[in-house]
This record gives structure tokens, sequence and C-alpha cells, in this order.
């Protein structure tokens, strides 16, 4: 949610359909909602209130430094992860080679 | 796209209604860290959040948002063939709340506040009580029963019986007055 609030001003279900478009068909609706408090309450997100046709005012989010921050903390957590990840994938797959190698 | 009146004040009404359970896990965060560094239980914590969202425009943003949520969810399904009553009921059953954290919170909770009510001296009295007043039962409803039933005499021919009531009924009254020092104990320690 972060990364696609960074790509501009966006508003809550507009971000639920983006996820969806994106592949994450199974995310619950009330997550977003959820989770979008959250971004709230941790002050992560600058909001803008405009009118809207329902009557109460619509918020739109655009990321604040500390949500930029947050983005960044979490992309190099992610490549961290993944890249050991794919380490132990490739590591398991040289030894299995080695062995059935060994073994011929 | 607009909605019927009734379904407006539906939305308006499961909004307003959930909003409140979404605004308490969001502020949980923050607050479980606080119980445990305090101490205090949840209710205590949940009646002070009661307070101040009472006083906030917290939760009427939080009801807001989840209103034009819900709104743009519904026009979405409408969109894609369902009618007005179908969309609202869909939206309701997709953004209802329901956490399993909170769940396994208050389990957790309601675990720590038995543990920690927990005393060895407390359960050692409850049971010498139990112990106690069942003997003091067995000893004198035997002791009525023998010699209600006639003394030795009685006791070696058929009088054995009144002595075995006697004991059993001792016994019950024993175990009786055992619960009632535990429940009182119980009720002490509240």
């Amino acid at each position: 949610m972060l990364e696609i609030i960074s790509r501009g001003e966006t508003y809550g279900y507009e971000i639920a359909k983006k996820l969806h478009q994106m592949g994450f068909e199974g995310l619950a609706e009330q997550t977003v909602y959820a989770l979008l408090l959250r971004l709230e309450k941790n002050r992560l997100v600058h909001i803008t209130k405009k009118p809207s046709e329902m009557g109460p005012p619509r918020k739109f989010y655009r990321l604040n430094e500390r949500g930029l921050e947050e983005l960044a903390a979490f992309w190099a957590r992610w490549d961290y992860l993944s890249g050991c990840i794919q380490n132990l994938r490739n590591s398991g797959r040289d030894d299995g080679d080695l062995q059935s190698g060994n073994q011929g | 796209m607009t909605f019927s009146q009734e379904i407006k004040d539906k939305m308006v009404q499961f909004a307003k209604e959930q909003s409140q359970y979404y605004l308490d896990e969001a502020e949980m965060t923050y607050l479980e860290k606080l119980r445990w560094k305090t101490g205090q239980t949840r209710s205590k914590i949940a009646a002070k959040l009661a307070k101040f969202k009472g006083r906030s425009e917290t939760a009427l943003e939080a009801q807001n948002d989840l209103l034009l949520y819900m709104s743009d969810y519904m026009k979405d399904l409408m969109e894609k063939g369902l009618s007005e009553e179908e969309a609202f009921e869909r939206a309701k059953e997709e953004l209802e709340y329901r956490s399993e954290s909170e769940r396994s919170a208050d389990l957790h909770e309601r675990f720590a506040r038995y543990y920690e009510m927990r005393d060895p001296a407390e359960y050692e009295a409850i049971g010498l009580f139990y112990a106690g007043f069942l003997f003091f039962g067995v000893s004198i409803g035997a002791l009525i029963g023998y010699l209600g039933g006639g003394g030795r005499e009685m006791f070696l021919t058929d009088g054995w019986i009144d002595t075995a009531i006697g004991a059993a009924v001792g016994a019950v009254i024993g175990l009786g007055a055992g619960l009632i020092s535990n429940a009182v104990i119980v009720l002490k320690k509240k």
C-alpha cells in the first residue's frame, strides 16, 4: 500500500482496486480500510480532504517523509530477505547437483 | 450513480457500528504496549479509549472513511450488474470487522489474569477447608447415626445402617460447607 500511495495522490478504494489489478485478488476489502487507519495513526501519510458526492469529505493520501522512509526500509528488508531465500534455493540445487554428480 | 435513502441510512448505520471496531484495533497496538508496561487490564484501557473516542473527532472520521469506502465498493459492484440491495449485502459481508488477533489477545489476557490470581496458599487453604468440613461432617453424621440408631448393641445387629446414612449425610453437608468457604475466598479475592 505504501508503494501505491508513493506513486501519487490516491484514496482508499482506488488503492484496493490497484491492488486487485496487480494480482492481489484475494485481499479482503476490510484489510485495506484497516491498514489505511493504521497508516494514518502511525503518521506515514499526508491527508488532503476533498468534497465527495456522498456528503462527508473524501480523504486523499500522499506519503510524507516518514512514509517514504518506511517504504525504503521495507524494500531494503525485502531485498535482503529475497536475496537470502534465493541463495538458499540455489545452494540447495547446487548441493543436489554435486551429490548426483558424485553418485554418477 | 446514487443510492436510495433507505440504503444510505443502512450504510451510515453499518459504518457507525463497524468503524469503532477498526478504530479500536488501530489504537490497540499502542495500548497493548502500554498495558504490558503498566500491568493494566484491557477492560480498563477500553474504558479509557471509549472516553477518548467520545470527545474526539477520530470516531466520526473513521465512520465517514468507511462510509465512502463502502459506497465506492458498492458502486463498483453495481456496475458489474448487482442490484443496490445485493451490493449492500456483499459490501456489508466483506467489510464487517473480524479479527483473530483480537480474539487471541482476549484469550491471552484471560490466561494472564487467571495466573495472576493464582496463589498457592489460597489453594492450600481451600483444600484444607474441604478436608476439614468433610471430616467434621462425616464424624458428626456417623455419631448422630450411631447414637440415634441405638448405640453399640443395635449397631451390631441392624443399627449400622443408621450410622452409614449419618456418615453419608455428614459427608454431603461437609462438602457443601467446603463449597461455601471456597466461594467466600474467591469473592474476598475479587
